[in-house]
């Protein structure tokens, strides 16, 4: 991998380590990746794939018991993981901020939003209150909330899901971030405000060039907003790819699933296809592809060795299938 | 919010009925005999005992009595306290402001001490500073208030001599009852500052500090716990995360997020151990011969001083009702989610 000279942010073989009286669990086995300025990266996968692992440990912010133990994050060339703390608490909302999944309990909830934004202002810039207090109103109107001035005088409890959520994202853009971290920042919302928020994410690209890691399993926004597409499954990278390519033509069985089961207005079956079976739980010492218990192709040697990232035309894919397929055609 | 604290004050006559009600069917029990002997100091008058009964009605019903005593004490009268040698309302309008004092000194240790270590403690779970936070918290939970009081007394009065027993010292005593010194509250240790009278200050202080820490200890252990574990569970929360998510500053994390949300249900317990500290002072002060309202209770209770029980029960009632009230608005302050209303 080549950091080229737009890269804000280069992860190399990170790994995740959970630890608890058990044993140690690897749940993040070894991600790679760069991300562009003003690029959007989506990360998919279904539950417990280490999306929001992998997510928390970019700005150092895993729970107790996590521990990332190898490779490298990369902010702007710099090493965040050997950065000192307060380089790093500057970093934080700074560089890169981060929308969090669960709008209802990632807000203080004794702490008017008002002065949970502009305290977020005051830890980084140096702004008079009135111009932080004035930039908080706009972004907050930009994300919808009717009557901020008012409405900045109330608590968390006082918002609906979806406000709060919107909230958090006010939150995390006030800073105009490099790189915005989202994880699953429009689950709660429902259609029309999604489209808002994301179109407030791309309109932000656009003007100040911010990159981000979007974290999803909705492949419609996806498809909406990526520029590039990363497939985890079981803590690995299975497939990434440039999303027109990737939508186009999926090479991985299991993203191949996964496209499979979207809804399209052309469809005719009665049900959507599913994959069969369930992700493996974090950590299961396997040999092997990850997927092969699930996989309709697999064979002998899927179960027995760990395919590598297998690079193909720009895109990586992690499958027997397509490294065997390639090979012929090269000798 | 107004209309909550009236209704808990309407509750406050039906509280102090029932407490004094009870109370007084229980030294309905004494004969009232040995009731009238109470009056009767020479013992060569025990002749009059009948006339005593008589004059008191102390054979009369039950009700017709705390008739009697509950007339004259909606009428400001609370009787005469034998043991005081004063009125009851006299003897606790004395009494109280010391104990009063006591406990606003003791409380305002436990709530920061408290607050500090267990925060401390939270913040460094399982390193040196936690294990010392918990080990003084059980060694608080398990040394009894008066081998504790006792032992402060003998170092620190017998062998050191720093910090005396009882209330104040003689000079003490001739300034603050002398014409020149203003009482203007009551409590000695204001007084003193608004009199300017630096010296009484230090003096009443010095009396202060062997029952305040002592009285500290127990409810600071119980402090210490309930803050570390409300803390440690403030900590694991989101919002806690977000709040480093944001760069904030880690004592901002800590003292702004964190920490006024472990503070809650410590608030609640502050309130109960204050009132608990303004009634139950009682071995503490006859420890230190401290002039406080619990020592007045338990003379009156030695010496059968029955209007003084009275009197004492009636203000602890009142008082309890108060400081649970004061605890409910307190909780209003700190929680913006929590209304008092129905």
């Amino acid at each position: 991998m080549n950091a080229c000279e737009d890269t804000v942010l280069q992860v190399e073989d990170l790994r995740v380590c959970f630890s608890n009286e058990q044993g140690k669990t690897e749940v993040l086995r070894g991600l790679s990746y760069c991300l562009q300025k003003g690029k959007v990266l989506a990360v998919v996968g279904e539950s417990g794939c280490g999306k929001t692992v992998h997510a928390l440990s970019l700005l150092k912010l895993l729970p107790p018991g996590g521990e990332i133990t190898g490779g490298r994050i990369l902010y702007r060339g710099r090493d965040v993981l050997s950065m000192p703390q307060e380089s790093l608490r500057k970093l934080r909302g700074a560089g890169m901020s981060m929308i969090f999944q669960d709008p209802m309990t990632s807000l203080n909830p004794i702490r008017t939003i008002g002065k949970q934004i502009m305290e977020t202002i005051e830890a980084h810039s140096t702004v008079s209150k009135r111009r932080a207090q004035a930039r908080m109103l706009r972004l907050l109107k930009k994300v919808g909330i009717e009557n901020p001035r008012q409405r900045i005088n109330e608590y968390p409890f006082q918002f609906s899901g979806g406000q709060r959520q919107r909230i958090m994202i006010a939150m995390a853009l006030c800073l105009r971030p490099t790189v915005l971290i989202a994880d699953e920042p429009t689950t709660a919302l429902d259609v029309t405000i999604q489209a808002q928020i994301l179109k407030l994410i791309k309109n932000l690209q656009g003007q100040n060039g911010m990159s981000a890691v979007f974290i999803t399993h909705n492949l419609a926004i996806v498809a909406d907003i990526a520029d590039e597409v990363l497939v985890l499954y079981g803590g690995y990278c299975v497939e990434q790819a440039e999303v027109k390519s990737l939508f186009a033509q999926p090479l991985h069985p299991y993203t191949q699933g996964l496209l499979g089961s979207l809804v399209s207005l052309k469809r005719k079956d009665e049900r959507l296809p599913a994959i069969e079976g369930y992700p493996p739980a974090p950590g299961t010492p396997e040999e092997g592809c990850p997927f092969a218990p699930r996989c309709p192709h697999a064979w002998e040697k899927c179960r027995a060795e760990l395919p590598s990232l297998f690079e193909k035309d720009g895109r990586k894919v992690r499958c027997w299938l397509v490294e065997e397929n390639e090979k012929p055609r090269e000798n | 919010m107004l209309r909550y604290i009236l209704r808990r004050l309407l509750l406050l006559p039906l509280v102090a009925l029932g407490v004094t009600f009870l109370l007084f069917f229980l030294t309905q029990r004494l004969s009232p005999e040995m009731r009238a002997s109470l009056y009767i100091k020479d013992p060569r008058q025990m002749g009059a005992l009948e006339e005593v009964i008589e004059k008191y009605g102390l054979r009369d019903n039950v009700f017709k009595q705390y008739g009697r005593w509950l007339s004259s004490a909606l009428h400001g009268d609370l009787g005469y306290s034998q043991s005081a040698n004063m009125p009851v309302a006299q003897a606790i309008k004395e009494y109280l402001p010391a104990t009063v004092q006591l406990a606003v000194v003791t409380i305002v240790l436990v709530v920061f001490f408290g607050v500090w270590f267990g925060v401390v403690s939270a913040v460094k779970k399982d390193k040196w500073q936690d294990v010392c936070a918990r080990l003084l918290s059980v060694g608080g939970f398990s040394l009894p208030i008066f081998v504790l009081g006792l032992l402060l007394l003998m170092l620190f009065y017998g062998k050191l001599g720093w910090f005396p027993p009882g209330g104040y010292s003689v000079s003490t005593d001739v300034i603050v009852h002398s014409p020149s010194f203003h009482p203007y509250t009551g409590f000695l240790l204001i007084d003193a500052l608004l009199n300017g009278n630096m010296t009484v200050f230090w003096d009443v202080l010095r009396h202060l500090v062997l029952p305040a820490v002592t009285l500290c200890i127990g409810s600071f252990a119980l402090m210490v716990r309930v803050m570390r574990s409300s803390m440690l569970e403030e900590l694991g929360k989101d919002y806690v995360r977000t709040a480093r998510a944001k760069g904030l500053p880690e004592h901002a994390v800590v003292y702004r997020h964190a920490g006024k949300n472990a503070i809650i249900p410590v608030i609640t317990l502050a309130g109960i151990q204050f009132i608990r500290l303004l009634g139950g002072t009682v071995i503490v002060e006859t420890i230190f011969d401290y002039p406080g309202i619990g020592r007045f209770g338990v003379t009156a209770a030695q010496q059968l001083d029955i209007a003084g029980i009275m009197g004492f029960s009636l203000m602890v009632a009142v008082l309890f009702v108060l400081g649970n009230l004061l605890s409910d608005v307190l909780y209003t302050a700190v929680d913006p989610r929590i209304k008092l209303s129905e």
